[in-house]
């Protein structure tokens, strides 16, 4: 393996690593932008979205004619997956919300992050006391193909999270700025006041931001699933916390940033443990991370708000 | 409203963890066994996997007749979140119950060595099943027992098979930047450079990542003939498929963290054949003394954990010397386990050293063959 | 009141003589005193923290490497643990006062985070993840302590005591003034001739002082320290205890420390359950009183949604 080849394969998969943090680090953006939210839940939201896309292939499997179907088809299996995890992840992220952070919507902040606190701790645990504690494997719907060029490999998995990530960044983009739904989490998200006085069903718009994060979380669940063939209750805390400083490295409440601050975070992860060593690697992004904010106080793409005190 | 249903709500909860905590310890008199280890967390899983065997233990000598009679043998189960100062909370509970005698417990080295020193004070026989980590015994504590090897004991094994059999000098080591997999990554280290081995690289991945791929990468480059992995099974199926997908050629050779059928099932039969494991004891399936439990333990949970046939190990052991005191009294129940002389077990005969470690030493090596762990070898 | 509650906690080990009862409430002890320093720096100051772990974890090494290369006693271990915090707080303060709000938030968590990896890599010194053990338990005189939780709980009784009066002493001063305006509305601060870094920074090395002192504690108590103690989760819980309290509120901050220490313990009886239950516990808490169990009503208000933007 030449060094350029190194380089390459490193950047390839730093880049579908990265198109997992960004999925997640979307979700975190649009409820950060639209009430200002740390939203702590967000991670196991997604990790519930992997046991989700779990359950849904486990489920197509065993049912004879679709089963069938979707062996024959394994593409449409995918998307079956995809859709049944997100929109369970939809269902979550609105029960969520309605039960643990509407009724606080006039309380201080910080009540509000240690809630999102609180709601982690249930739902990891809950994920454990029903599926159980152990690792779980999930099976492959897609053939496992590779592409070689001399030494560097690209797995198709690879291409299809690069897709799918982008797709729906640049979907999302779409209905923030180019639909009437898009307009009205703008609005409530300059000034909810305002925003309720126009005639916003604010409490609405709020519900269905945290659905559509919630549903991006489980693509992005399904995603990590399949890549890495092996999940864990626990693999919420770890890749949202990543997921969460891709979304704060890029601008937090910009939907290009959380792609941006994804893909960098996969590339600085990657090519830290490459040239440096594995164990630096977190020093080096949080350091990368530190040294961003303190150039620039909102992110690479973040634009100035509202100064809170 | 909204405050008064929540503050119910909140009074109901707290009213039931109170009565629960309360609770125990009625009816018939109780003669209870402490358990601790990993029931929440990141570790969770090997932390019930050992609950199970420890439960287990109980409920066969409890269904076979009273062990003390009049008593009604019970397992009081704590949480210690793999946190030391949470495992030392949980010994000091367990010491200020007078109801128990001995005490099973605690997965990890870095937990066990604290809470090792609360028993000790309070007298109570310490009966440990897996924290490999040499530094725990030499306390000097006489109330300790230990019925796993020590990481001193299958770093050198690993490495003789390594360099002898397999034929490695240069070798790449990775752990998992555990109190575990550091001290028998370490261990591991002394011993193949001892042996004239060279060590390419040292380096840590942090427990509940899963993509490994870019120091994967590194090591293809670097081109060792042996990789050599001190951690957890889930990690290392993602190493092994990650390995396997990067077609490196290095042989894999790891722990006894390892020793899982997970691990196959997780990585894939595929990339998981013909990586190395180094085991404390010999295969518990192909035990002969062991058959029945494994036949009961998987009637009963389904999954047999790596762990289980140790903590269910060493909850007989417990068993067996409060049969030997007859009553519910701790220096008793210590007495009789010093003066036990050997113990027959699934795992084999221990005698226990003066340190309080089995002398049960074997370290099986296995490796992996068509989705199956097959035993090659045994040392010590 | 006071006098009678404090009569109370130091005859209690005599009163209660179940050594887990002790050690629980010195435990609560511990997470009262981080709970004491964080609320300087996020209530009084208004610097949402999200490493403070970091300055516990500088604390408790300080005082083990002390102790085991130089046989430094615990009495002196104090204070250098103290000073050590104190100017890791101020220092990496530095870089962090210059980004706001939740940003803040998120470099102290990367503060945090960047402590606990470099503590866990540099195993020449730090022990790695083994950690470092043999640490040496206090002594008065020719009276050691050892396991025995009561000494312990009787030091860690003092220490909260006398910060929380320092912290009290604090808010009343010229400086607890300075913050509470610095909170409230920075720019306005500013231009009344506040020097609102100074200020920050001082709320910084305070706060990191006091968790540099519970370290010291922590260390020496368990006699062993490795790196898992230190995690994101610990400030997380930490944080959760000074809002839970009452943001700003000494007595809220004790009295939070207390409630998320004593409510796990009491779950033990549900062992798998437990977790699942403490984060339910948690949502109910804050639904019932959002403001905390003792918040300032001036907080509350401060902290209501988003003020008119300026």
């Amino acid at each position: 393996m030449s060094p350029g080849e190194f380089f390459l394969q490193q950047f390839i998969n730093g880049l579908a690593i990265g198109s997992i943090y960004a999925l997640i680090a979307l979700g975190y953006t649009m409820v950060y932008g639209i009430i200002q939210l740390i939203n702590f839940a967000h991670g196991e939201i997604f990790m519930a979205g992997a046991y989700l896309g779990l359950a849904a292939i486990l489920l197509i499997g065993s049912i004879g004619p679709i089963g069938a179907a979707a062996g024959a088809a394994p593409a449409l299996s995918l998307v079956l997956t995809i859709l049944t995890a997100a929109a369970g992840c939809a269902l979550l992220g609105l029960a969520v919300e309605r039960v643990a952070y509407r009724p606080l919507r006039q309380a201080p902040k910080l009540s509000v992050l240690i809630t999102a606190i609180g709601v982690s701790f249930f739902l990891q645990n809950a994920v454990m006391l029903s599926f159980g504690a152990q690792d779980r494997y999930v099976p492959p719907l897609l053939p496992v193909l590779h592409a070689r060029i001399g030494s560097v490999t690209v797995t198709l998995m690879q291409g299809i999270v690069l897709a799918v990530s982008l797709m729906l960044m640049m979907g999302l983009q779409g209905i923030v700025y180019g639909t009437a739904l898009g307009r009205a989490m703008r609005a409530t998200a300059q000034d909810p006041l305002a925003a309720r006085l126009m005639g916003i069903p604010v409490n609405r718009i709020i519900a269905v931001t945290f659905a559509m994060g919630s549903a991006l979380a489980g693509v992005g669940g399904v995603l990590f699933g399949l890549t890495y063939s092996t999940i864990n209750f626990h693999d919420g805390y770890l890749t949202g916390l990543k997921a969460f400083t891709a979304a704060v490295l890029g601008g937090i409440g910009n939907i290009p940033g959380a792609m941006l601050g994804g893909l960098l975070l996969g590339f600085l992860e990657g090519f830290a443990a490459a040239y440096l060593s594995t164990q630096w690697k977190n020093v080096v992004a949080f350091t990368v991370l530190v040294l961003v904010l303190i150039l620039r106080p909102r992110g690479l793409l973040g634009e100035r708000v509202a100064e809170r005190a | 409203m909204r405050r008064t249903a929540s503050t119910r709500l909140l009074v109901a909860s707290v009213a039931i963890a109170l009565t629960m905590g309360a609770g125990c310890g009625k009816g018939q008199p109780v003669i209870k066994i402490g358990f601790a280890g990993p029931l929440t967390g990141d570790q969770a899983a090997q932390g019930t996997d050992m609950l199970h065997g420890a439960e287990l233990a109980v409920d066969q000598a409890a269904a076979a007749g009273p062990i003390v009679p009049g008593l009604r043998v019970e397992l009081a189960a704590l949480d210690d979140a793999r946190n030391p100062a949470m495992a030392v909370s949980v010994a000091k509970r367990l010491a200020a119950d007078p109801n128990v005698v001995a005490v099973v417990g605690h997965l990890n080295s870095s937990c066990t060595k604290p809470a090792s020193a609360i028993y000790h004070e309070a007298g109570v026989l310490h009966v440990n099943p897996v924290s490999s980590n040499p530094e725990i015994s030499r306390q000097g504590f006489d109330n300790f027992f230990r019925i796993c090897p020590t990481d001193d004991l299958q770093g050198p094994a690993a490495a003789r098979f390594a360099m002898e059999r397999l034929g490695a000098r240069r070798i790449f080591v990775i752990d998992d930047l555990t109190t575990y997999g550091r001290g028998l990554a370490n261990e591991f280290i002394k011993a193949a450079r001892g042996r004239g081995a060279e060590i390419l690289g040292h380096e840590g991945i942090t427990q509940g990542e899963k993509d490994f791929t870019p120091l994967l990468i590194k090591v293809k480059m670097i081109n060792p003939e042996l990789i050599y992995f001190a951690g957890m099974f889930p990690e290392a199926a993602l190493l092994l498929k990650q390995r396997f997908a990067l077609q490196i050629p290095a042989h894999f050779l790891g722990g006894d963290g390892l020793f899982e059928p997970t691990l196959i099932d997780l990585a894939g039969a595929e990339a998981a054949e013909g990586a190395y494991v180094t085991t404390l004891g010999g295969d518990i399936r192909q035990a002969p003394a062991a058959g029945d439990f494994v036949r009961a333990f998987e009637a009963k949970y389904g999954h047999l954990g790596a762990y289980s046939s140790y903590s269910y190990e060493a909850t007989r052991i417990v068993l067996e010397a409060i049969r030997r005191a007859g009553r519910k009294d701790r220096p008793a129940v210590l007495a009789a386990m010093q003066q036990m002389k050997s113990y027959s077990g699934i795992l084999g005969t221990h005698t226990f050293d003066s340190k309080g470690d089995t002398t049960l030493r074997t370290i099986g090596i296995y490796t992996i063959k068509g989705g199956r762990f097959e035993f090659l070898e045994a040392s010590g | 009141m006071r006098t009678a509650i404090l009569v109370v906690l130091i005859s209690l080990p005599f009163i209660d003589r179940n050594p887990y009862h002790v050690e629980v409430l010195t435990t609560a002890g511990l997470y009262a005193l981080l709970a004491l320093g964080l609320n300087l720096i996020v209530g009084f100051a208004g610097l949402l923290h999200l490493g403070y772990a970091a300055f516990f974890a500088i604390g408790a090494y300080t005082y083990a490497l002390l102790n085991l290369r130089a046989g430094c006693p615990f009495w002196l271990g104090l204070p250098v643990s103290m000073a050590t915090a104190g100017v890791a707080g101020v220092l990496l303060g530095l870089p962090a006062v210059r980004v706001r709000g939740d940003y803040l938030a998120i470099v102290t968590l990367g503060f945090g985070e960047i402590v606990r990896i470099v503590v866990t890599n540099l195993e020449p010194w730090t022990g790695g993840p083994n950690g470092l053990l043999g640490i040496a338990h206090p002594s008065i005189g020719s009276f050691r302590f050892g396991v025995d939780s009561r000494p312990y709980y009787w030091l860690i009784l003092l220490l909260v005591e006398g910060t929380a009066w320092a912290c009290a002493r604090l808010r009343r001063s010229r400086i607890g003034l300075a913050w509470v305006a610095l909170r409230e509305d920075e720019l306005a601060a500013r231009c009344l001739g506040v020097d609102t870094t100074r200020l920050k920074l001082i709320a910084l090395g305070l706060g990191g002082g006091i968790a540099g002192v519970a370290g010291c504690f922590f260390a020496a108590k368990q006699g062993t320290v490795t790196p898992d103690s230190f995690d994101f989760i610990l400030s997380v819980m930490i944080l959760a205890m000074v809002i839970l309290g009452g943001l700003g509120s000494v007595r809220g901050a004790i009295l939070g420390a207390a409630v998320l220490t004593i409510v796990p313990e009491l779950l033990q009886g549900f062992s798998s359950y437990r977790m699942l239950l403490f984060g339910a516990l948690m949502v109910v808490l804050m639904q019932a009183r959002p403001q905390g169990l003792l918040g300032l009503a001036q907080i509350r208000r401060e902290l209501r949604g988003r003020r008119a933007a300026a």
